[in-house]
């Protein structure tokens, strides 16, 4: 039993992790209609611009963390400014293909540094003895990740729930025309959202690159995990990218906890949210959460 | 009808059957038949390396799934993520008879024609099932489920033992009239035979653009409602759009696998989809020529950016990841600097001269 919740325990870590990831994801489709698939490039940048202030610089990191998470902010909002402010009213086909080349920039740019090649791992700084309770053990790291996180979530929920930005943006997402008529820049309302991910996503890479270590190839695999969360939760729902990042979280543990080794299977936990993807696309493509507007055409 | 079928100097159709032609004058069925037999003669004259060959072959290979994706992609506007997953369905599918019956089992050795059409028919399968959820979906989940199948595909490959957990599986070179193709005349053999594969299915392709199923495609693209309402099946059509593109992404593959003599995982993966729909988005979505242009063109930057970075490790070692990085940086500006200035592709810039060279010396 303590083995079951084990897995419990650290589903709920990564799902956390691929919640808070699946939120900037979901945010910049839901007030742009854009997919982003250099998302898992900015979660890795956002990883690494802490790892320089932490280690490089000197910082201790609860200034560094909340640094890169700035850093990141500015750093999606200028991509916005200078990569997808031209094709506003462009085919989606162009849209997606600009985030694909954007990946490829990101890539090239993070093989320039040290970070695209070689592994790194932060520094601890917390006590390095897990906390075991009843059997079930969780390392100090991953219980801050998860308070972060889940503080960020909360955050995160306040400002569109009640601040006048966070408002706007919910405005944008519902029309387009109607928020422009009532004085709401749109295109201003896109590089939020797209800064706002950043931040997410920077928050994100740090908490990953504590928990497991940096490497550039398991930090960028977030930014394709996170498309089944999103479609499980429903596109254009940021309840839906927490409950859904929760649930896949699980469902991967669970996968590689009891199925892989019995009958020849190995690696399940990769392969399980693609194939669960796909089944939700066939049956009930709007998610959990997403709004029902899908036309059968 | 002008009287000059030589050098048309406008449009004067009559019927839709005229307008309908592949060649509107003689003049340019003329030069496109001079062209392909270019292509068939040139190896003839100038003695090409291997090495080169291989190039020249990758690149026809590549011309052959890039049509295919333009098929799903261009005319019938779905965007596919997973190309390079069916153009690994075909290759795999040759690499599993190769398993099962022996590298060098008759069926692969000389009968390979015969296998390059079933690998086709694989990956028309796989790609109908794949796009069955088009049924259902339009763009951004169809390119989510794409993506999904590439992942799906990877990981099957990766961990089968089947396929030999993504190492390579070899095959037989094959045989040809004159007998067992031998080693130095491997790659030119394997010129000859993809560019037959190419004209044929570069005029299949062009006749099937001519027909309602073509144009089917088409009018599902530009506005499925009105398709629907003129009495098309959008889903059906759309399913069978990814059939078609995973048919020749099915013969592209197969063809791989035979020119490298082995399959193994790493020609197949993410990666290679984004490739194969740069090369199809520089080329010119939704033209025919820019199934051409697109693969030559990146191809060819793959390699001159494979010097360039050879020569910059050389010189200036303090940057030992430039190299690694040079790749993907100018491969991403490609594609973003042509989908802001030239979303049209190369194809345009073609249009664009063949128009003012035929209306020479008037401008327009």
């Amino acid at each position: 039993m303590s083995y079951f919740f084990q897995l419990v325990v650290s589903g709920i870590v990564v799902g956390s992790i691929y919640a808070l990831s699946g939120l900037g994801f979901v945010l910049i489709y839901k007030s742009s209609r854009v997919l982003n698939i250099a998302h898992g490039q900015i979660i890795a940048i956002g990883a690494f611009i802490t790892y320089a202030l932490t280690v490089w610089v000197g910082l201790p990191i609860y200034v560094s963390f909340p640094m890169s998470m700035i850093i990141t902010f500015f750093l999606a909002m200028s991509v916005e400014r200078v990569f997808l402010r031209r094709l506003i009213g462009e085919p989606i086909i162009s849209v997606i293909m600009v985030t694909i080349g954007l990946m490829s920039i990101l890539d090239g740019l993070i093989y320039l540094t040290p970070f695209g090649t070689e592994n790194f791992s932060f520094p601890p700084f917390l006590p390095t003895t897990p906390i075991a309770i009843g059997g079930v053990s969780i390392s100090w790291t991953q219980m801050l990740g998860v308070t972060v996180t889940f503080s960020l979530i909360a955050g995160f929920s306040w400002f569109f729930k009640k601040s006048t930005i966070g408002i706007s943006m919910r405005a944008v997402s519902d029309d387009q025309l109607a928020s422009m008529s009532i004085g709401i820049s749109v295109p201003r309302v896109f590089g939020l959202a797209w800064a706002m991910a950043g931040l997410s996503a920077a928050a994100a890479g740090g908490i990953i690159g504590n928990i497991t270590g940096l490497n550039f190839d398991t930090l960028q695999a977030f930014g394709i995990v996170v498309f089944p969360v999103v479609i499980l939760g429903g596109l254009d729902s940021i309840l839906g990218a927490v409950v859904a990042g929760i649930i896949m979280g699980l469902i991967q543990q669970f996968a590689s906890g009891y199925l892989d080794g019995n009958w020849g299977l190995n690696g399940t936990g990769e392969v399980l949210p693609y194939i669960i993807l796909l089944v939700i696309l066939l049956f009930k493509p709007h998610g959990l959460f997403g709004i029902h507007e899908i036309e059968r055409v | 009808m002008s009287a000059n079928r030589w050098l048309a100097t406008g449009n004067y159709f009559t019927s839709y059957r005229e307008e309908q032609r592949i060649f509107f004058t003689s003049l340019d069925k003329t030069a496109m038949l001079l062209f392909i037999l270019a292509l068939f003669a040139w190896p003839l004259f100038f003695h090409v390396g291997n090495k080169y060959m291989l190039v020249v072959d990758n690149i026809l290979v590549a011309v052959i799934a890039v049509m295919g994706l333009n098929l799903v992609t261009g005319f019938a506007g779905l965007i596919s993520i997973g190309h390079a997953a069916f153009v690994g369905i075909g290759a795999y599918t040759i690499a599993s008879f190769a398993s099962v019956l022996g590298a060098n089992h008759i069926l692969l050795t000389h009968a390979w024609p015969l296998m390059i059409f079933i690998a086709g028919c694989m990956g028309a399968l796989f790609g109908a099932l794949v796009g069955l959820p088009a049924l259902r979906l339009k763009h951004l989940y169809l390119a989510i489920a794409t993506l999904s199948f590439q992942m799906i595909f990877q990981w099957v490959i990766n961990f089968m033992n089947f396929f030999n957990q993504g190492q390579t599986i070899s095959i037989d070179r094959v045989v040809w009239f004159t007998g067992q193709v031998s080693r130095r005349e491997h790659y030119l053999f394997w010129y000859y035979a993809i560019l037959v594969v190419i004209v044929i299915t570069g005029f299949a392709v062009r006749n099937l653009l001519r027909t309602r199923y073509g144009r089917c495609l088409v009018a599902v693209r530009d506005n499925d409602r009105a398709a629907d309402a003129m009495g098309m099946h959008p889903g059906l059509t759309k399913v069978y759009a990814f059939g078609l593109a995973g048919f020749l992404a099915g013969v592209a593959g197969a063809l791989h696998a035979f020119l490298y003599r082995g399959v193994g995982i790493e020609s197949f993966t993410l990666h290679h989809s984004i490739n194969y729909l740069a090369m199809a988005i520089v080329g010119g979505l939704g033209t025919l020529n820019g199934s051409f242009w697109g693969p030559f063109v990146i191809q060819v930057l793959d390699l001159q950016v494979e010097r360039l970075s050879e020569w910059a490790g050389a010189h200036l070692t303090f940057a030992a990841n430039l190299a690694t990085a040079l790749k993907p940086l100018s491969f991403g500006l490609v594609i973003v600097l042509f989908l802001m200035f030239e979303p049209r592709g190369i194809a345009n810039w073609w249009r664009i001269t063949r128009s003012y060279v035929k209306l020479w010396p008037f401008r327009y």
